[in-house]
């Protein structure tokens, strides 16, 4: 039976990830390298062992087996079969089980992807790997038991959540978000295990910073794609809330991206281990919050799952691993401390040094704004919510300052910069920057902050194409180039600097279209009888008729619709609808968006009066919104360019031998002030 | 007490208050909304249906009950719902018993609705001058109870109740009682 298979298969699972933690252990102790096979074929074998119970899940999903519980409550007859498929990650157990399953899949590729190397480290990370799979293993055998039996067993069921239903973005927005989230568990384990073994070294560093970077590219595309998905779906003409479940997928985020940050401080100087290791220790143990706020029902959310069983579990995993990790932390701190050395004002070390604090405080900002209404509410009883305006008013001026650094921190040397150089790199583009605000007030444009994202903006872009182009015309010259080809080959022989630049170029694209759509749309909201038309932004949207029928691939789901005909900018015809799903209390929202590259026209649906056919409809038109999309693409394509393997190894004697900036093995960019060849060695 | 000596106090200064931040939220329900009634005895009351009978709270005893306030009026949530119960009657049979209290409506607009969206097999109570549905707390359609066998409320349900929760809350009361009762 599928059923008692996938439950064994967990079990198993739970039996060899207890056996890896201990072959792990002692095989570092003894340094058993037999031992420490067995122990990597235990973490393959997991991985295995819940892919197979994810299988068995997703077959009990197509093929409606009612007689297990998460199938009765999650799945109907006539549920179409990729919302079968998706409806895995549709409530507790089941995202539970595709948690561990990716969980498992990262433990195993980065076992096999170190194998025969980092003797020292691998052992404990695979210990602390096995150790969190153990978690959710003992999780599903026990509380979270997705394979639980229901008796009677029932004819039909409710079907997926209807806002999974609702948009086939729920098929992409949680795995990218888990995908992230569970591969943060990997620069932590190799956290714990520098900790453990005192090695916080070039070595670790550089495998930190390869398994963050993958992670925090699934994480941050999961989070555009949720904002999208919220915006797509959710009708309220917006796509993000500062919602807990929002900010608990932010917070990681912040202490990986400043964890990015701080790393290349750490790589170049070899300052701020103490610092980069409790980001590492912060991100992941954000990450566990961060599932907990989403799975345990603590806090009111859209995103929230009921409550259950699994709450306590998740609670004294946080304890685990905050203690745990934290105590290893002051352990070991002594032997950390003693490499640091003060950083010149004015460099890019100090550039990074703020960027962290930056970041930071954002996390602070988000995690007291998340945390707030729970304490107040244990302290007083009082019902208290933080809203978006606080979260805006408070965050606003650090991102403005963020996006100012991200220009001026590549155009700071290491070391220390001379006021010379300064004023020589910044000076056209704090030009551009003004020059873009000056053209906005002359447009029309209002408002501190969009004005200020602008210019920032254009000042950032400004910084990263004029580094690009003084690289390549550098390289042209002295290798007698064309321009075009040069500016190529410097980029993919400086994969991470450029990828970097190009995911900074993205952000700002965000940032603009984040900043206009959000102080710059319009709106109306009309009631309106058939026939009646209503203004907004330059559009005339007339109401034609309202349809209710149900939807052609489930029938159980009744739709009301609204057609309307558009005249403007864009014009044609959109219908905009409420569903009814037989598993919704409240009635979903269809928003109709029309997009085009100026601004989108979004048309929700508020409500309806079938005896009359009179509608109540809201209409927003948000500038710039499809940017925001396309900003977090580059921002994606721009990290997958920095970690993209370099096949081609330059062999280092030659490269030695080419100039003096070689020489030193920790830098690995060439200096932006140098007019000389650069030379760069760049490990694979 | 040594520097290096406090710096472990690090630990319980940031982890406990945490955990205990958080050990204070759980088993709330977010979108629960408390009420006075749950785990006390039921309202009594002695009312006449929809086609004339009475139905007092004492007839009642002996198997659950799901008394359910709606109007024909609430639209689309009590007409999403009455599927919802018209489902959950056929599926439980006399295990359980499903009473709806007419919340501020006219006999003759339940019974448009009867016809329209299919014919109730329960009871129907008219609440005239709206004394149950302030016995019980409630605060606008639907909403329902769910009283166990000895006449205690066991569950609220604020808004339209859905076969989910049904599924979940009637399971579980049901399998209580086979428990219990041996």
């Amino acid at each position: 039976m599928l059923p008692d298979l996938g439950h064994a298969a967990i079990v198993a699972g739970l039996a060899l990830s207890v056996y890896a933690v201990v072959a792990f252990v002692l095989a570092a102790r003894r340094r058993d390298s037999a031992l420490l096979s067995s122990a990597r074929r235990a973490v393959y074998a997991s991985f295995g062992l819940a892919a197979l119970a994810a299988a068995a899940m997703v077959v009990l999903l197509l093929t409606h087996d009612f007689s297990v519980l998460y199938v009765a409550r999650n799945n109907a007859t006539t549920t179409p079969p990729f919302f079968s498929v998706i409806s895995l990650w549709a409530a507790l157990e089941g995202s539970i089980l595709f948690w561990t399953f990716l969980l498992t899949g990262w433990a195993s590729l980065v076992i096999w992807r170190t194998r025969g190397r980092h003797s020292a480290l691998v052992p404990w990370a695979g210990a602390t790997l096995a150790s969190i799979s153990t978690f959710f293993f003992a999780v599903m055998t026990w509380p979270g038991n997705p394979f639980t039996r229901v008796t009677p067993v029932a004819s039909e069921g409710p079907g997926p959540n209807a806002l999974l239903q609702n948009h086939p973005f729920m098929g992409l927005h949680p795995p990218l978000l888990y995908l992230g989230y569970t591969g943060l568990a990997v620069p932590f384990a190799f956290g714990i295990a520098a900790l453990i073994t005192r090695r916080t070294d070039e070595e670790w560093l550089g495998i930190v910073r390869r398994w963050t970077l993958v992670p925090w590219i699934f994480l941050t595309l999961g989070i555009t794609a949720g904002a999208w998905w919220s915006y797509a779906v959710l009708g309220w003409g917006g796509y993000w809330a500062w919602d807990p479940v929002e900010n608990a997928a932010l917070l990681p985020w912040l202490t990986a991206t400043a964890f990015i940050h701080s790393s290349m401080v750490a790589e170049r100087r070899g300052a701020l281990r103490i610092w980069t290791s409790a980001l590492v220790i912060a991100t992941f143990c954000l990450t566990l919050l961060g599932t907990f706020l989403t799975r345990s029902g603590v806090i009111a959310s859209v995103h929230s799952f009921t409550q259950s069983a699994i709450g306590p579990w998740f609670l004294a995993a946080i304890a685990i691993a905050l203690t745990g990790s934290l105590g290893l932390l002051i352990w070991r701190l002594p032997g950390l401390v003693g490499s640091e050395r003060p950083a010149a004002p004015v460099s890019r070390e100090s550039a990074f040094l703020l960027n962290n604090v930056l970041f930071l405080g954002i996390t602070f900002a988000v995690l007291f704004g998340t945390l707030y209404p729970l304490a107040v509410e244990a302290l007083s009883g009082d019902t208290v919510s933080v809203g978006a305006p606080w979260y805006d008013r408070v965050n606003a001026p650090l991102f403005l300052l963020l996006l100012f650094l991200m220009g001026v921190g590549p155009a700071l040397p290491w070391g220390a910069a001379s006021w010379g150089s300064v004023r020589d790199r910044l000076g056209v583009p704090v030009i551009t920057g003004v020059a873009g605000v000056v053209a906005s007030l002359a447009l029309g444009m209002r408002g501190v902050a969009p004005l200020a994202t602008i210019g920032f903006a254009l000042f950032v872009v400004t910084i990263l194409a004029d580094e690009l182009v003084r690289g390549a015309r550098s390289r042209a010259r002295t290798r007698g180039e064309p321009a075009a080809l040069a500016a190529w080959r410097l980029a993919t022989r400086n994969r991470r600097r450029y990828g970097g630049y190009l995911v900074h170029a993205g952000i700002c694209v965000m940032a603009v279209a984040i900043a206009i759509s959000a102080t710059q749309g319009q709106d109306a909201t009309a009631t309106l009888r058939p026939g009646q038309a209503m203004q907004v932004g330059g559009y005339t949207l007339t109401y034609q008729r309202l349809v209710q029928e149900p939807l052609h691939d489930d029938p159980r789901v009744m739709e009301t619709r609204a057609e309307v005909s558009v005249a403007g900018r864009q014009s044609g015809t959109l219908a905009t609808a409420l569903r009814n799903y037989p598993s919704s209390t409240t009635p979903i929202a269809t928003p109709s968006v029309q997009t085009s590259l100026g601004e989108d026209l979004y048309v929700t649906l508020l409500s309806f009066d079938p005896a009359s056919s009179t509608v109540t409809l809201h209409a927003l038109v948000n500038p710039l919104v499809v940017w925001i999309w396309l900003g977090g693409g580059v921002v994606g394509v721009g990290a997958v360019f920095a970690i993209w393997p370099d096949r081609r190894r330059v062999p280092v004697a030659a490269a030695v031998a080419v100039g003096p900036v070689a020489i030193m093995p920790p830098i690995r960019e060439p200096m932006p002030d140098s007019a000389a060849p650069s030379v760069q060695v760049e490990k694979a | 007490m040594s520097v290096r000596a406090l710096r472990w106090l690090l630990v319980p200064i940031l982890v406990v208050p945490l955990v205990l931040l958080l050990l204070h939220g759980f088993g709330r329900d977010p979108q629960a909304i408390p009420s006075r009634l749950i785990g006390k005895a039921v309202p009594t009351f002695s009312l006449v249906t929809l086609d004339g009978r009475t139905v007092t709270s004492t007839e009642l005893r002996g198997r659950p009950v799901l008394v359910n306030f709606w109007a024909s009026w609430c639209i689309p949530a009590c007409v999403e719902e009455h599927a919802v119960l018209l489902d959950a009657a056929r599926r439980y049979g006399s295990s359980l018993q499903i009473v709806g209290v007419l919340y501020q409506d006219t006999p003759q607009g339940a019974r448009t609705f009867g016809a329209r969206y299919g014919e109730p097999s329960w009871p129907t109570l008219l609440d005239p001058d709206g004394r149950l549905a302030l016995d019980f707390g409630v605060t606008g359609p639907p909403e329902s109870y769910l009283v166990d066998g000895q006449g205690i409320v066991r569950f609220k349900q604020f808004g339209p109740l859905t076969q989910a929760v049904i599924t979940d809350q009637v399971g579980r009361l049901l399998s209580a009682a086979v428990g219990g009762g041996g």
